[in-house]
């Protein structure tokens, strides 16, 4: 028998292969030895074109193209290395300072060895993408060379070595051998390049010194270069702010969380708080908390503080003590700037915190300390626990820079970056990595452990290729909830049987009981052009007594709707119709919407009806309700009407009893002003669309119409009145709409604002106070400076909600905005579902049926509120989204000046706000000018002022002029509004 | 992280440091069983296979009366892997080896020389470090000629894969010959096998995604791979034939 | 288990003489397949293959499962193919080597080739999944069962429409077909099959019958969409070919694989023009247009 043993001798090979053997611990804390070959070999080239002995050798591809060779003959020198020199970076150098080497000034000829590039790999894949991006560029010259495979600088690891001593120790062999290699291929002849090894490690230095090895620190080398202070800036930036290799990552993990009864007692003895987490849109580590204890919302700041909270859940808080409170933070920070190099594949305990967020937030808290004597600092708390995660499926696009480019379908982690800024980076497992690339895509959070710095979370589906109309409408949709799939067939079931055949049914039908017949009247709508979900119509005739008639028409959705069906179910849960740019997401199916419910010109429908008698002053003598037949005689635009109003030649008696209600909608709102309603703004603006395309094309801002008014006032009238109504008859649970009326604190910062910048005093102790000091905020030489004013006001607002009327004291049903007592939601119930409950209610409330249980029980009514509360308001986020987004497409391509208002200033950088498209957009320091400008903040007078590499003075309520132009980050592949500072002051 | 296969491209230079055309070392041995009437050991970089035939043996004939039936038994240690774990009997993906490696010989053997008997083909796999089939069958073809059992040529196999992966749509891929198991986990391949160094293909299995277009080069690297390996194993074959008659044996 | 009959002398001697004169028995030319049938059931993702005398009927179910433990965020996707003795009687008894090689091919062309993208099935990580099941039923065997099965699974993953799904917290809620529209499988291409019969060495035949299939050499199966992307290509074992044969071979599946994607297409359009049943159920779309 024959031994299986390889007799040595006989094999050719054995000289040249040796076996990489390592341990690695998989995730589930499994260990694998893995062991892998090597083929060690000569035919490597060196890449100089300098040595001709390597070309004879060099390998060719399967095509048999040579790779050209990269390092020049003549290599850059500096006073150092008078003879030009080839660099040789260790991992220590690039990863420090891996911005220098991308610079176009400086750093060509460099030889990345495989040791470095596969330590670069493991420490961040980003880097690692990077610094392959650069091996490719070709006037850089940067040349992989493979020193592990070459025998001669392959080096084997010593028992007791650690790996980075023998990873170091392969460096300076390999810079040994090139040293040697050139100068056998020059000869002694002509003078030869340095090899120079460039580390920051001094053991490294130390030893290569020792071995007679050509070294220099990074500093030192970037000393001795032209244009050295700009370089070494950054070198002082990158190195202050990142970990070294040998730093071992501090096992600094997040703080467990309390148990629930602990926080249960906690709170309930006023120790710790319940609230809602809220996170800054300007700056990812910082969050603020509404808690009732405080008026001012608590501050909670950094990562740690945060503890694994996100957007929106319900957290629980304790106050920090006093002396640690502070300041919210007067910069912008960013999550996609700040730590874009870190590995999505952490395979060891990474710190949670990174260095260079502890540094940023440091920075800003030294700022405060720095005008501690003027400041008041705010409570600030930290997050020990969490009571509910309110986390939902996130919108975003995959970091291509986490991605490794060939591991085809094998699992990997790469970074999620969520559309909506204040949801922090998710980690993602997936196979098809590679595929996902450059799509919108859906994804939910699985859970945050302490020893993550990210939440981790699971690929659901891909929405489309990023930028792409389909995808990002369907991006929105899913980002603001709302309810796009079909009807299903449940509820298509509880459609009339007739479908669109419907008709009013003859006169003598149960359909007719208790209601009246309106069909001779002079009713007409007036829409939004292109309108087709009709709710509302009016007519107004003269009575003997000279008083005037008015009536408002509104669908009678209630009866196509009955509670308790599955369509009632599908409506309640949809809470409200969406109106996008381009596409309208309805409440009910379209045969209700747009056809049988909508109040259509020329045919009968059913309506609900509030009929007044009104003087010619506008008091209101008597209100009547009741349910209707309807023949609308015209459906006007706002345009049109308008028009027709202002055409004197038109004299019939539709048009005059527009007129008549024009007149008396004048007179109401003058009553309305004078009550304190506030007429507050907000950006709008309206994009064009090209007929054909349907690619927007222009955006213009909307105009105001007095037809508008005139529609907006009696509306405002009907909801009072039925708000009044049904309030009467069911004191406990009405259906109602209430403004609460801001905290004092809410204007603090824009009183100060406006006080220091404009010298203008806001008074907010009632809205009549707030309504007559808005108008006083006019500069007669800016028209728009009061609208602008008016805008940031808004934000200072609470948003309205509807509530039950069980749930709140009379004094609180006020509605803040339109200075009423009582208010709710009648006018609209095709496209809301608060107005059909208040449909519901008044039909009870005028005995023309029962009501039913449903919006009869206090509990059910409160969940209703709640959820059409939250649709409400995604629906109008959505909408706004919406706006933006065909804003952004219309700007594609296009580079546009336009004026603009600072409405934030921070200290490294500021908001401006363009009114032309209503866009708001953030300029940092760092936008300015190729180098970032020094900067000096005055956070008491909001002025920054900029000096070195550009000089202005950015001042608050400043009128400037932007560059408006549309950007695709190469990074993301995601397009981008972004605004340049030309100039300051006007055009 | 080690590098990825996708560091290819900065220097031609294959994880293991191979060309694009080489082949891993490849070492065997014939008669290494006495017990058994051909037998061989096979090491494909750190691919290594034992093999051993017994017959034929009388008996069988039950698919066709005129010839002999070719049985195959695969065992894959449980050491084999990086991560220890039994492959049992029923496994699909090594029922399939073994009807392919079955179905290879009974086309290449002259089995209507034994009617109505059995040929047992044993294999054992005690590491792997991919191109597995293949591996599989050069030592099938080893020890079947250590048995002496008449075929028309040696059936010689390997693997071909290509540099880039499906979704990186890569035109300037390069085909890649003999790969391991991190190419063969991050790279489309595929194992042909060929009937005596022709451009015969008896044997061609590809479970990865890949352009069309690249399948051309793909196979052409595959068919000289196995070129390649026929030489070898036929000096394995002389050697051992070299060293009975030294040693008088006969 | 009773033997497969295969075809007397007689038969194959005159098969044979056929070929070399360039004929099938049936008149087809060499590189022409049967009439191909495909046909939905009333229900989503039942779908019936025909390509001559050949038949098979693929089910397709979703269920709500916890997924593998070292694949937490797949949901399990499984083909399983039941040769009954309805269709060929030596079908019955345990699993026959056909039987193991048509799963095992399923598996390579449609599973390994990301076909389904398993992980959009996930809906809590580590806790449940979707799990979908390819029931793959032979009803009748004439030859080229893999081609018509690959047909048959791939086009009934695209008719079928699971459950519409919410999470909330750790609850997982399916919703019935009235309760809400259906949502259709994400897969990501349609990889079909093309099975290719040598004889002599040189012959090559497209979708063989059983006589013709009992009678090859050698066999080969290309799995591949209809971007020119081959999946998976099975020559496993039998007679020698001649590489370039192979590559021709590649070039006239991705000809059939384009028609019969195109079939597909059609089919499920058809099918999908039969459910709408016009009317009012015809707007179920909350989705509309808006004119700005």
């Amino acid at each position: 028998m024959t031994s299986l043993k390889r007799s040595l001798a006989a094999d050719p090979y054995s000289a040249n292969i040796s076996s990489k053997v390592f341990v690695r611990s998989t995730k589930s804390g499994k260990v694998q030895k893995i062991v892998r070959e090597l083929y060690l070999r000569q035919d490597i080239p060196c890449s100089s074109k300098l040595c001709t002995s390597c070309l004879e050798t060099a390998p060719r591809d399967a095509g048999g193209n040579l790779p050209p060779f990269v390092l020049s003959a003549t290599p850059a020198g500096t006073k150092k290395y008078r003879s030009g020199h080839y660099l040789v970076p260790d991992t220590n150098a690039l990863l420090n300072a891996l911005d220098l080497f991308e610079q176009a000034s400086a750093f060509y000829d460099v030889i990345i060895l495989q040791t470095v590039l596969e330590e670069l790999r493991n420490r961040s894949l980003p880097l690692y993408n990077r610094l392959v991006g650069l091996t490719k560029s070709e006037d850089k010259r940067y040349y992989v060379f493979f020193n592990d495979f070459r025998l001669e600088t392959y080096v084997v690891r010593e028992f007791g070595e650690t790996i980075n001593d023998r990873n170091d120790r392969a460096v300076r062999k390999a810079v040994q051998w090139y040293g040697e290699h050139l100068s056998k291929a020059v000869g002694k002849k002509a003078a030869m390049p340095a090899v120079v090894m460039l580390s920051d490690d001094k053991d490294n230095l130390r030893k290569s010194k020792f071995d007679g090895i050509e070294a220099i620190s990074l500093h030192d080398y970037v000393s001795g270069l032209e244009n050295a202070d700009q370089l070494l800036d950054m070198i002082n930036v990158a190195k202050e702010g990142r970990e070294v290799r040998d730093a071992k990552a501090a096992q600094n993990l997040y703080q467990e969380y309390f148990s629930v009864s602990k926080m249960m007692t906690g709170v309930k003895n006023g120790t710790l708080h319940q609230g809602k987490f809220n996170v800054s849109p300007y700056n990812y580590l910082e969050g603020s908390i509404h808690v009732p204890a405080f008026d001012k919302n608590l501050l909670i700041l950094g990562r740690e503080n945060i503890n694994r909270s996100v957007q929106d859940d319900v957290v629980v808080v304790e106050v920090l003590p006093k002396d640690q409170w502070k300041e919210p933070s007067t910069k912008i920070i960013e999550e996609e700037t700040m730590n874009k190099d870190d590995n999505a594949d952490a395979e060891d305990g990474e710190a949670v915190v990174s260095e260079k967020e502890r540094k940023a937030l440091q920075e800003t808290v030294q700022k405060v300390h720095q005008n501690s004597f003027e400041t008041n600092p705010q409570p600030t708390a930290k997050i020990v626990g969490v009571i509910k995660r309110n986390w939902r499926q996130y919108v975003g696009h995959v970091d291509k820079s986490s991605v490794s480019q060939s591991a085809g379908r094998k699992l990997q982690t790469v970074f999620l970056i969520p559309m909506d800024k204040r949801i922090p980076k998710i980690r993602i497992r997936t196979r098809q990595a590679s595929e996902i690339v450059g799509k919108r895509v859906l994804v939910t959070i699985d859970s945050w452990d302490r020893d993550s710095r990210y939440p981790v979370g699971h690929f659901v589906r891909s929405l489309g290729v990023l930028e792409t109309e389909g995808a990002e409408t369907e991006a929105l949709l899913l980002e603001y909830d709302v309810q796009y799939r079909p009807f299903p067939k449940t509820v298509l079931d509880c459609l009339p049987k007739q479908g669109h055949n419907w008709v009013v049914p003859p006169l003598g039908d149960p359909g007719w009981k208790d209601r009246r017949d309106l069909r001779g009247l002079n009713i007409c709508s007036i829409d939004p052009i292109g309108c087709q979900d009709i709710d509302d119509a009016l007519h107004s005739s003269r009575l003997p007594n000279g008083n005037y008639e008015v009536g408002v028409h509104i669908a009678d959705v209630s009866h196509f709707v009955k509670p308790n069906n599955a369509m009632d179910a599908e409506a309640s849960m949809r809470g409200t119709s969406v109106y996008l740019v381009d596409k309208r997401i309805d409440m009910l199916p379209m045969l209700l919407g747009t056809d049988l419910c909508s109040l259509k010109p020329y045919v009968e429908r059913y309506a609900f009806s509030a009929i007044w008698e009104i003087t010619h002053n506008a008091e209101i003598v008597k209100a009547q309700f009741t349910k209707s037949v309807i023949k609308s005689r015209e459906a006007f635009s706002y345009e049109a009407a308008q028009i027709r109003v202002d055409d004197t030649s038109q004299q019939d008696d539709l048009t005059n009893s527009i007129r008549d209600l024009m007149m008396l909608s004048k007179k109401l709102g003058q009553k309305r002003m004078d009550a304190g309603a506030l007429s507050l703004s907000s950006p709008e603006v309206k994009v064009q669309m090209e007929s054909e395309t349907s690619d927007p094309i222009d955006v213009k801002t909307k105009v105001h119409l007095d037809t508008m008014s005139l529609v907006e006032e009696f509306m405002l009238l009907a909801n009072t009145s039925v708000a009044t109504k049904i309030y009467d008859a069911f004191p406990q649970n009405a259906m109602l709409r209430r403004h609460g009326a801001p905290p004092k604190t809410n204007f603090e910062e824009l009183a100060n604002q406006l006080k220091v910048r404009r010298g203008v005093e806001l008074r907010t102790s009632s809205s009549r106070e707030l309504a007559d000091s808005l108008d006083r905020c006019v500069d007669p030489n800016e028209p728009f400076f009061n609208t602008l004013v008016r805008i940031m006001a808004t934000r200072c607002m609470m948003s309205a909600e509807y509530f039950s009327s069980g749930t709140q004291g009379y004094p609180e049903f006020r509605h803040y905005g339109l200075a009423s007592e009582i208010y709710t939601h009648f006018t609209s119930p095709i496209r809301r579902y608060a107005d059909l409950v208040a449909h519901r209610q008044l039909a009870a409330a005028i005995d023309y049926e029962p009501l039913d249980p449903s919006v009869r029980s206090k509990g059910k009514l409160e969940a209703v509120c709640k959820n059409i509360n939250m649709r409400h308001r995604n629906a109008q986020q959505a909408g706004r989204a919406s706006i933006e987004y065909y804003v952004g497409q219309s700007l594609k391509g296009r580079i546009v000046e336009e004026e603009g208002f600072v409405m934030k200033v921070f200290s490294n950088g500021f908001v401006v706000f363009v009114p032309r498209f209503g866009i708001e957009s953030l300029i940092r320091l760092r936008d300015l000018a190729e180098s970032e400008p020094e900067s000096d903040f005055d956070a008491e007078n909001y002025i920054l002022t900029t000096s070195g590499s550009r000089e202005v003075k950015v001042e608050l309520f400043q009128k400037v002029v932007v560059r408006i132009s549309d950007i695709k980050e190469e990074s993301t592949g995601k397009r981008k509004v972004k605004l340049e500072l030309v100039r300051t002051g006007g055009k | 992280m080690p590098l990825d296969t996708s560091s290819y491209s900065l220097a031609l230079l294959r994880l293991d440091g191979r060309r694009w055309n080489e082949l891993r070392r490849i070492t065997a041995q014939i008669s290494t069983m006495p017990s058994a009437d051909g037998s061989s050991y096979l090491e494909m970089g750190n691919t290594k296979v034992l093999c051993t035939v017994t017959g034929p043996c009388e008996g069988g004939g039950t698919r066709d009366r005129d010839r002999a039936d070719i049985r195959v038994e695969l065992a894959i240690a449980g050491f084999s892997g990086v991560d220890r774990k039994r492959v049992g009997r029923g496994d699909k993906r090594v029922s399939e080896m073994v009807s392919t490696i079955q179905s290879t010989f009974a086309s290449t053997l002259f089995t209507n020389l034994y009617p109505q008997s059995t040929i047992h083909i044993s294999l054992h796999v005690l590491s792997q470090d991919g191109s597995l089939l293949a591996a599989l069958l050069n030592a099938s073809t080893l020890a079947l000629i250590d048995a002496g059992i008449p075929m028309r040529d040696y059936i010689t196999a390997s693997t071909a894969g290509s540099t880039s992966s499906y979704s990186s749509n890569d035109e300037s891929a390069d085909p890649l010959l003999d790969l391991n198991t991190s190419e063969e986990q991050e790279l489309p391949f595929l194992t042909v096998a060929t009937l005596g160094g022709s451009d015969q293909v008896s044997v061609l299995v590809m479970e990865t995604r890949v352009q069309a277009g690249r399948l051309e080069g793909m196979l052409a690297v595959g068919v000289d791979g196995c070129k390649q390996v026929r030489e070898i194993l036929d000096d394995v074959v002389r050697e051992h034939g070299k060293e009975v008659l030294k040693s008088g044996r006969l | 288990m009773p033997r497969e009959l295969g075809p007397s002398l007689n038969e194959r001697q005159f098969f044979l003489q056929a070929l070399k004169e360039e004929v099938r028995i049936d008149s087809r030319g060499f590189g022409d397949f049967r009439a191909i049938q495909l046909d939905f059931g009333d229900e989503y993702g039942v779908s019936d293959v025909r390509i001559g005398k050949t038949r098979v009927l693929t089910n397709i179910t979703a269920e709500v499962t916890t997924p593998f433990p070292d694949r937490p965020f797949d949901g399990p996707f499984t083909i399983t193919t039941s040769l009954s003795a309805m269709a060929s009687p030596s079908f019955s008894g345990p699993p026959s080597e056909t039987e193991v090689l048509l799963a095992r091919l399923l598996e390579k062309t449609l599973r390994r080739s990301g076909a389904l993208d398993t992980e959009s099935l996930c809906l809590i990580a580590g806790r449940a999944v979707f799990s979908i099941r390819a029931d793959v039923h032979v009803l009748s065997h004439d030859g080229n069962l893999t081609d018509a099965a690959c047909l048959g699974v791939v086009a009934a993953l695209r008719h079928f429409r699971r459950g519409d799904s919410e999470v909330k917290g750790e609850d997982v809620k399916v919703f019935t077909m009235a309760e809400r529209e259906g949502v259709a499988l994400s897969l990501l291409h349609y990889p079909l099959c093309v099975t290719f019969s040598f004889y002599e060495g040189e012959v090559v035949l497209v979708d063989a019958t059983l006589s013709e299939e009992q009678m090859r050499e050698g066999s080969c199966t290309i799995g591949m969409n209809k971007h020119g992307e081959v999946c998976q290509i099975a020559k496993l074992g039998g007679a020698p070919v001649d590489a370039v044969i192979l590559l021709s071979c590649s070039n006239l599946a991705l000809r059939h694989v384009e028609r019969m994607s195109k079939v597909m297409e059609e089919r499920l359009l058809e099918d999908a023009k039969r459910r709408y049943k016009g009317g009012i159920k015809a707007e179920p779309s909350s989705e509309n247009a808006r004119v700005p």
